[in-house]
């Protein structure tokens, strides 16, 4: 079928319709005439008076960007007005010698000031940010000699404060001004504050707001003299976490001064109630001025500051293990609760010898015992009957060698080694490597939130929670942006009579055994102590082993997971149950303090 | 390869490459004037030889019967996405946009290319069929062949161009007398589509995409813009400021002053009488492109005719539109006067274009 006119006439037809087309555009010329004789001639004069003075000055106004909370409604960090100190190059008529003014009036080096307004066009009418912070004083002074510095202004910003200069450091992760890279994605404009890590990056588009502006009128000297328009920025959306500060607060304090990370959920939903990772970076020197020095200085610290211990550090989980070694027995038939073993210190496979950590061994024990005195010879024998695929298919149930799935980028995979998955290269999979495996040695490798998510398991009878961080966005207005409901990632299925056993001996554990330091009064808790031996043993310096504690509270009904490592810290009984204890206190304070009065009283 | 014959030239449309070399002059001296270096890197040296490299375009284009350059159209087509897929390869990201390529030392909009090769496209596919007709498979083809590019440009974000794109498959279709109820319903269809292409955005387009509708979202980018080229153009009142009291020019209050916005420098300058001289220049050259369309008898050339001189039309009324501020800002030159090697380059070959067919009218 034919969409055109009939053929006859056609060049007519043509003709008419290319006729209507021109006539249809020389209409639209006659508009633009029109309109070039309404700005000209009829607004001209007003136009040129204005271009003669041309007294419009457009200022930003920044968004003040939006506020963590954590669960109780306690702010995580806020925000204060900062004094910016920005250069507007369109309007610096002789930059040199602004610069060059600028640079004594503040102490700055001519060369940073110059950089800075290398990056940008050089009639770029939005301000370059050249230093955020300025003091009263330095705001003054440039105020004072501010006929002498055209094109300088002090600009009023939101800045992030935080409640302690590491707080959080690695959940909250530093602010600062979008990097030439990040200007690549095409959504920042330079000056831009932008979240660079954790929840501030994970959460940065709906955190940071929009920009507002102002047009005003300036005399010819450059001072304001009326806002003649206004858009109001709007401020960021408020983030409401997961975190209690109160026990992220206590887990930092008690662990000041050491390597490692505590890790606290709720094995009910999967909340993270606190998440620490020491030493930890400071959040406001990274925040505001780029100092060279000060980053270079994280980033080659040896112990790694920036590095989020909790889900970016793999480390052996010693005797924490010996759960997952008990689960996989109990399920599987190979162990029994009633078996016995005679532990003298030492355990013979082949020409090897593997020693308990105790010189002279437990003596008779049974499976509970061996877990509350977390006897190494009773699960080396052990190890090998339930066998390096079991241990391994039962670890993985557990989740471990698998990321959580926890918002925070970068969160590593651990290792779970599979006897069939050896490449071929290295030698093969022999029963020693059980033997080590069923200590939580070896090639074994986990990261402190893996471990609290597999004790949160254990705690409520095999749900593995993809760990929560967010619980919801609201936008300045009050709408909900984003919102997080609790997710179940896996289940781990086990017999109901597996489950009590496991929790009965892991009460055991702080009851009698090597996690008695954590003990409370009031407060049954459940928990297993870990001492990972690291590889560089014999660096004296360096050659402590790796404290676990792992746990949960109340023993009968859990309300909360608290997994405590520290690096190189000794014993987990020793050094990380004592942590655990502290955090505990915090969490059942009301619990905690009642009894201990009934006690006194 | 230079085969004109006399009776060739003798039909070369002197008006058509008047006004068109007229504008370029005044191009120039308005480049020079607002970077008045002599030396060989200035603004004004740099468009020279631009303008000179168009020119060999259009000889090149007039020496060719455009038939056999619709013949090469497929080869051309495939070339031309190519190009524009490489932009989001090799493509060079500014503010936000992948619009560039870089060939040695120069910078090539591909889009500004893909004009030319969407008309010459547009021409080859709708007289694919047999016969003089226009059948609903020839259009439903065309429509497949050109959305693909369309929305390439669209994604690098070139709304600009890709804005061009749609009057002159409008004019074509209209040209080719498409009847009213099928033109209404692609209208309607397309409006409906609209809507959905909000979803295909990204976030930070969405956001420019408002802007464009409303300047004031974006106080500090586009808002001022318009406001300082409407203050340009405003006080050049009836006769103008002369070349060295442009002040809102010269001062660079003015942005992106010698590309998109340059028509505000001119009319600073040379103020309402002299607006008055570029846009009857613009209307001869636009209204001689129409008297060519109509005069054609072939349709292919008749097509390409039609196309060109929509693309001309749109970009000039798009561009002094938005200056002025009647129609929102896209990213849109002004043919012949803005200052870019890639949009001069295309001009003249498409003016080319437009003289070879007018030379060949009578064949």
């Amino acid at each position: 079928m034919a969409l055109s006119a009939p053929p006859p006439n056609r060049r007519e037809a043509w003709g008419r319709r290319v006729l209507a087309l021109a006539v249809v555009t020389a209409v639209a010329f006659l508009g633009l005439v029109g309109q070039l004789w309404y700005l000209q001639v009829l607004e001209g004069g007003r136009m040129h008076e204005l271009s003669e003075k041309n007294r419009i000055r457009i200022r930003p106004v920044a968004a003040p960007r939006g506020i963590l909370f954590d669960r109780n409604g306690l702010a995580l960090v806020d925000n204060r007005p900062a004094f910016t100190l920005s250069l507007i190059p369109r309007e610096m008529e002789d930059r040199n010698s602004v610069v060059a003014r600028l640079s004594v009036l503040l102490k700055m080096p001519v060369g940073d000031l110059l950089e800075a307004l290398e990056r940008v066009p050089a009639d770029s009418i939005r301000p370059v940010r050249v230093r955020r912070g300025l003091s009263l004083e330095e705001v003054t002074k440039v105020e004072e000699r501010k006929l002498e510095l055209p094109g300088v202004i002090v600009e009023v910003e939101p800045q992030r404060v935080y409640p302690t200069s590491t707080f959080a450091a690695h959940l909250l992760g530093y602010v600062r001004e979008v990097s030439d890279e990040q200007m690549k994605q095409g959504r920042y404009r330079r000056g831009d504050m932008i979240g660079q890590s954790g929840l501030e990056r994970l959460l940065d588009e709906y955190l940071r707001g929009r920009d507002g502006g102002e047009r005003i009128e300036v005399d010819a000297l450059g001072r304001p003299v009326q806002v003649m328009r206004r858009e109001e920025p709007d401020p960021g959306a408020q983030v409401i976490t997961t975190i209690d500060r109160r026990i992220q607060e206590i887990a930092e304090q008690a662990m000041a001064g050491k390597a490692g990370s505590v890790v606290v959920l709720d094995p009910r939903n999967g909340d993270v109630l606190a998440l620490t990772s020491s030493p930890a970076f400071p959040l406001d020197r990274l925040t505001g001025n780029i100092d060279r020095e000060e980053w270079l200085r994280l980033v080659k610290d040896p112990m790694a500051p920036l590095m989020n211990r909790a889900l970016q550090g793999q480390y052996p989980p010693g005797s924490v293990f010996k759960i997952i070694v008990a689960a996989a027995g109990l399920q599987e038939g190979s162990l029994a609760p009633m078996d016995q073993v005679y532990c003298n210190g030492a355990f013979s496979l082949g020409h090897w010898t593997f020693k308990d950590w105790k010189a002279g061994g437990h003596g008779h024990v049974d499976l509970r015992s061996a877990i509350a005195q977390s006897c190494d010879v009773y699960f080396y024998q052990a190890g090998l009957k339930v066998g390096g695929d079991a241990m391994a298919r039962y670890a993985q149930a557990f989740g471990l060698g698998a990321p959580t799935g926890i918002d925070l980028g970068g969160e590593r995979f651990g290792l779970v080694p599979f006897s069939a998955s050896r490449p071929r290269s290295k030698r093969p999979w022999q029963a020693g490597d059980t033997v080590n495996m069923s200590i939580g040695q070896g090639q074994l490798l986990v990261t402190p939130l893996q471990v609290a998510r597999m004790m949160g398991a254990v705690a409520n009878g095999g749900i593995l929670w993809k760990p929560r961080l967010v619980q919801r966005v609201a936008r300045a207005d009050g709408s909900l942006a984003y919102s997080a409901s609790s997710k179940m990632t896996e289940r781990v299925e086990l017999s109901p009579v597996v489950w009590a056993f496991l929790r009965n001996a892991l009460a055991a554990v702080v009851k009698e055994g090597t996690g008695a330091a954590a003990r409370l009064p009031g407060l049954d808790i459940a928990g297993k102590t870990g001492t990972a031996q690291t590889i560089a043993k014999s660096d004296s310096a360096k050659g402590q082993d790796h404290a676990w504690f792992a746990s949960f509270a109340p023993a009968d009904d859990p309300q909360a997971v608290v997994v405590v490592f520290v690096e190189r810290g000794g014993h987990g009984g020793e050094v990380a149950a004592p942590i655990a204890r502290k955090i505990y206190e915090a969490i059942f304070l009301q619990k905690v303090a009642q009894v201990t009065l009934g006690e006194s009283g | 390869m230079l085969r004109l014959d006399r009776r060739l030239l003798q039909n070369v449309d002197w008006i058509l490459l008047g006004a068109a070399l007229f504008i370029i002059g005044l191009s120039l001296v308005c480049l020079w004037s607002l970077n008045p270096g002599r030396g060989i890197s200035s603004l004004v040296w740099r468009q020279v030889s631009w303008v000179g490299v168009g020119l060999i375009g259009l000889l090149v284009v007039v020496s060719v019967d455009y038939r056999n350059l619709v013949r090469t159209a497929p080869v051309l087509y495939v070339l031309g996405l190519g190009l524009l897929t490489s932009v989001f390869v090799l493509g060079r990201t500014v503010s936000g946009a992948r619009r560039w390529i870089h060939l040695g030392p120069l910078t090539v909009q591909p889009s500004e290319l893909f004009k030319l090769i969407f008309i010459i496209t547009l021409a080859w596919a709708l007289t694919a069929g047999r016969g003089e007709r226009f059948s609903r498979g020839a259009l439903i083809g065309t429509f497949v062949l050109l959305g693909v590019p369309f929305l390439l440009v669209v994604r690098q974000p070139d709304l600009g161009t890709a804005l061009v794109l749609v009057p002159v498959l409008a004019a074509t279709l209209v040209g080719i007398g498409i009847r009213m109820k099928v033109l209404g319903a692609l209208t309607l269809a397309g409006v409906a589509a609209m809507p959905l292409g909000w979803f295909v955005l990204k976030p930070y387009q969405r956001d420019r995409l408002l802007v464009y509708l409303d300047p004031f979202r974006d106080p500090l980018g586009t808002a001022y813009n318009v406001i300082q080229a409407k203050i340009a153009i405003g006080s050049g009142q009836l006769l103008g400021k002369g070349v060295g009291g442009a002040t809102q020019s010269r001062l660079s209050f003015l942005p992106e002053r010698h590309t998109d916005f340059i028509f505000a420098v001119f009319a600073e300058m040379w103020g309402f009488l002299g607006c008055l001289v570029l846009i009857v220049a613009y209307v001869l050259l636009v209204m001689r492109g129409f008297e060519i369309a109509a005069g054609t008898r072939e349709t292919r050339g008749r097509i390409l005719a039609l196309g060109v001189t929509t693309v001309f039309a749109a970009q000039i009324l798009i561009n002094i539109g938005m200056v002025t501020g009647l129609l929102p800002i896209v990213g849109i030159p002004l043919p012949l006067m803005s200052y870019g090697g890639s949009s001069m380059v295309v001009s003249l070959t498409a003016l080319g274009l437009l003289l070879s067919i007018r030379m060949r009218q009578f064949h």
